[in-house]
């Protein structure tokens, strides 16, 4: 059984389990009795959290300082392991990934070919959803690494097969011969090669446009596919579009993908009327206070001519403590404090994506043609 | 699959609903029925059993020759009425496009200018050819190609414009004049796509593509999940969820399953009459239930009270009349000890919203439900409804980390050469908020050797 593929109840022993400290903080670990998993805010206990539920928060006091820590421990999506996963190469992120999974409308029928396989980030979205997922790797050891990985995440003994290719080169047909994962039927064996009729197609390569003329062998010819192709630099596009032209893609269409996130913040609601009021207050503060100063001098000055003691008028002038402050100023308020009015507000994060690749989405229908005879046996039903 | 039968996935089937996009590149739903035939309006007419059989996707010119003479009434299932002028349209022959290229071949004969100082605007004068003079093309049925060539040739200026301009209106005649069209697999994609075309955002919420793909993905949206599902669109969003899960196919095997949280008496799945799953699968894998159902269950003792199952020795003594009403009776019944099921039992692995109920109170209470460390995913037209949502959610320990993520996708124009931005783009296509439900711990124990901790609020509570 897969972690990325069944949900599960329970935190068991040897589960891969995402652990969030904080966003931006994921860490895979795999669940073992006798482990702790250590943060700078304290050590968590593995069997602490076996035999809870997933998504359970697991709270400690530190030792030192007696503070109240926590983590939430979270079972493995796509999504998930793409904000966790250790970066081989730049990796597909989820607005890319969503969109092309939807545009090429991939589903339980979808036969997908993904090359190259990089950090294995898209291959685990595609592994959800997909019949079967053929992904590539030309680089021998993120070709090992990306096969272990699968491996351990279940994924790979069901519907993923990864093969260490050079597409470029070689294209992509697997055979018996090849440093793969994939287990081959007798048929296969006899034939020499798998079958792989893939209906979907993505290529994140430097130069796609010289593995495009190696698709005709392994794609669906009696069906729709549909490819993607994902290149940073707008050269790279036009080069694959004229590849896909000649080889027969038609619906050529390059898009770009902008995904954004905001952070829900607070602004202090300060109103016209209270600036004023707050002017009017230090004003009046200033003239009372130069008025009282004004009227204890000539208090004194007065009491000069009766008293000899002048200890009077050593004595500071007597200061209100509550100040008009509407808008804490001087005070550090934190944003959402109940004692102030707040503004709900959106901001966008300080950095953004601002470009990941260019999107190139063509179609190609390989046979054309009908079955006369099955056509008539269908129109006769019909009467 | 059974191989004496046309597969719907692939091959363009009969009563089956697909979306045929014209030369206009407007899109028109049909469901394909034998020996019938279907108007494109302006574009022409073809027989259904023409196209049956052929792959989904492929590409159709009508032609015509001296034998066709059936004509059938115009486009009326898309404007009925139109004018009240039904015009007769000739039904033609269809051949394959097999060449189906971008680049244009109209241009290689016409010489072309590099720039546009010597074009003069005259207007219509230029173009000799009279509008009467191309409806009579048009009526002796010549194929676009020709009509297109002879508009050019009769154009005064035609070589004086740039070879940009020129693409430009051969682009623009060719959708006027040609009769290609492409059948397709009536895809949630597709589907969007065609009501945003006919000016249907209210009803879909704006929703666009790349919205509903990000949320299908972040809800990890499989083929054997539960999920608790609010949808306002008609069905639009239960039938990319369909599509996720099952892929058109009825015969998948795959368990999951939709509960679909309605606010009126009788859910409103119209655009699902469009899928082409059986009325029996969708009520297997699409259950839907009230609001008032889901959050004020009957007891089972209140359904018990309504309806009594009888024995069957009972039933075989009932007459066939009352036998069916007992059936239909059993039938309700059930779905009844279901829906206490549904808002009591079940644990749902995701839940997905699109609605324009208030936010912040509905959610935490469907949040309910959900199990841990599944996600939560809410669409809205408006970020502000999701900002006050995720400073709901914020406050409330059980859900992770919410997020409001816009994604937009902008189209080019992909021509080699001349690549740009297309100048213009849908707005809108909404927002998500995406988080996960989680489970808060009670606050731990004071470990009693310790000095008192004077900060009790914790230097991780981070979301």
């Amino acid at each position: 059984m897969s972690q990325f593929t069944e949900y599960k109840d329970l935190i068991q022993e040897g589960d891969i389990a995402l652990i969030w400290i904080s966003r931006g903080n994921i860490k895979a670990v795999t669940i073992d009795s006798k482990e702790t998993f250590n943060t700078r805010y304290g050590s968590f206990q593995h069997s602490d959290m076996i035999g809870k539920p997933y998504g359970s928060q697991i709270a400690i006091r530190t030792r030192g300082t007696g503070r109240f820590a926590f983590i939430h421990v979270l079972q493995p999506t796509p999504e998930l392991w793409t904000l966790s996963l250790p970066h081989r190469t730049q990796i597909v992120y989820t607005p890319d990934s969503s969109y092309i999974m939807q545009r090429m409308n991939c589903s339980p029928h979808t036969r997908v070919i993904e090359a190259g396989t990089g950090s294995g980030s898209f291959s685990h979205a595609f592994a959800r959803t997909v019949q079967q997922l053929y992904t590539y790797e030309f680089h021998p050891v993120r070709y090992e690494q990306a096969k272990e990985e699968f491996k351990k995440h279940g994924i790979l003994d069901e519907n993923v097969i990864i093969t260490h290719r050079d597409v470029c080169e070689d294209g992509f047909t697997i055979k018996p011969t090849d440093t793969t994962s994939a287990q081959f039927s007798e048929e296969e064996i006899t034939s020499g090669m798998k079958q792989l009729n893939a209906t979907a197609v993505f290529l994140d390569l430097p130069a796609p446009w010289d593995a495009i003329h190696h698709l005709d062998k392994v794609i669906a010819t009696d069906e729709q596919v549909h490819v993607c192709c994902f290149s940073p630099c707008i050269e790279q596009v036009d080069k694959t579009i004229e590849s896909l032209e000649n080889n027969g893609w038609t619906q050529i269409e390059m898009v770009e993908i902008q995904g954004r996130q905001y952070e829900s913040r607070r602004q202090m609601v300060r109103s016209m009327e209270d600036a004023m009021q707050r002017c009017r207050d230090i004003k009046r503060r200033k003239k009372e206070g130069i008025e009282k100063k004004q009227s204890l001098i000539e208090r004194e000055e007065n009491n000069n001519t009766t008293s000899t003691n002048t200890e009077h008028t050593q004595r500071e002038p007597f200061t209100e403590k509550a100040k008009f402050n509407p808008f804490g100023k001087g005070i550090r308020v934190k944003e959402g404090d109940p004692g102030y009015k707040w503004k709900q507000v959106t901001k966008i994060e300080s950095e953004i994506k601002s470009h990941t690749s260019y999107l190139t989405f063509a179609i190609k229908l390989v046979d054309k043609t009908r079955n006369e005879t099955l056509v008539q046996e269908c129109l006769n039903e019909t009467k | 699959m059974d191989s004496s039968k046309l597969d719907p996935l692939k091959q363009i089937a009969l009563d089956q609903f697909v979306i045929i996009t014209l030369p206009s590149e407007k899109c028109k739903i049909v469901e394909l029925k034998g020996n019938t035939s279907v108007s494109l309006g302006k574009f022409g007419a073809f027989h259904v059993n023409d196209i049956v059989g052929y792959p989904l996707g492929t590409k159709f010119e009508i032609y015509y020759d001296s034998e066709t003479v059936e004509t059938i009434g115009g486009d009326e299932p898309v404007k009925p009425n139109k004018k009240n002028k039904i015009t007769k349209v000739n039904i033609g022959k269809v051949r394959i496009v097999e060449k189906d290229t971008k680049r244009d071949d109209g241009l290689d004969n016409v010489g072309n200018s590099h720039n546009n100082k010597e074009l003069i605007n005259l207007g219509s004068d230029i173009q000799k050819m009279t509008s009467d003079d191309i409806e009579a093309l048009k009526k002796q049925s010549t194929s676009a190609n020709e009509i297109i060539s002879k508009i050019i040739e009769s154009h005064g200026t035609f070589d004086k414009k740039t070879l940009f301009s020129q693409e430009k209106y051969l682009k623009r005649k060719k959708q006027k004049f040609d009769k290609q069209f492409v059948v397709n697999y009536l895809s949630a994609n597709l589907l969007l796509q065609y009501l945003i075309d006919k000016n249907d955002i209210q009803r879909i919420m704006d929703m666009s593509e790349e919205s509903i793909g990000m949320l299908l993905n972040l809800a990890n949206i499989r083929p054997n999940g539960t999920y608790l599902c609010m949808d306002e669109t008609g069905g639009l969003l239960i039938y990319f969820l369909l599509e996720r899960m099952f892929g058109g196919d009825d015969t998948t095997g795959a368990t999951g399953k939709i509960v679909v949280v309605h606010e009126n008496e009788h859910p409103n799945f119209d655009l699902l009459k469009y899928s082409n799953y059986s009325e029996k699968f969708i009520a297997e894998h699409v259950i839907p239930i009230s609001i008032l159902e889901y959050f004020e269950p009957r007891t089972v003792e209140e359904v018990e009270l309504d309806f009594k199952p009888l024995s069957r020795e009972e039933v075989s003594e009932l007459k066939s009349g009352a036998k069916n009403t007992y059936f239909r009776k059993l039938k309700w019944h059930k779905i009844h000890l279901q829906a206490i099921d549904v808002a009591t039992k079940w644990v749902y692995d995701g839940l997905v919203v699109a609605t324009t109920l208030h936010l912040p109170t509905l959610l935490p209470q469907l949040g309910k439900r959900v199990h841990g460390s599944r996600p939560i995913v809410c669409y809205s037209q408006f970020k502000e409804v999701l900002l006050e949502l995720s400073h709901t959610l914020y406050d409330d320990l059980n859900y992770l980390a919410p997020t409001i993520i816009e994604t937009k996708c902008r189209p080019y124009q992909s021509i080699r050469g001349r690549i740009h931005p297309l100048m213009t783009m849908k707005g809108g296509g909404g927002y998500l908020l995406w988080c996960h439900k989680v489970i808060p711990a009670p606050e731990p124990e004071l470990i009693p050797t310790e000095s008192v901790p004077n900060n009790d609020k914790g230097d991780t509570v981070e979301k």
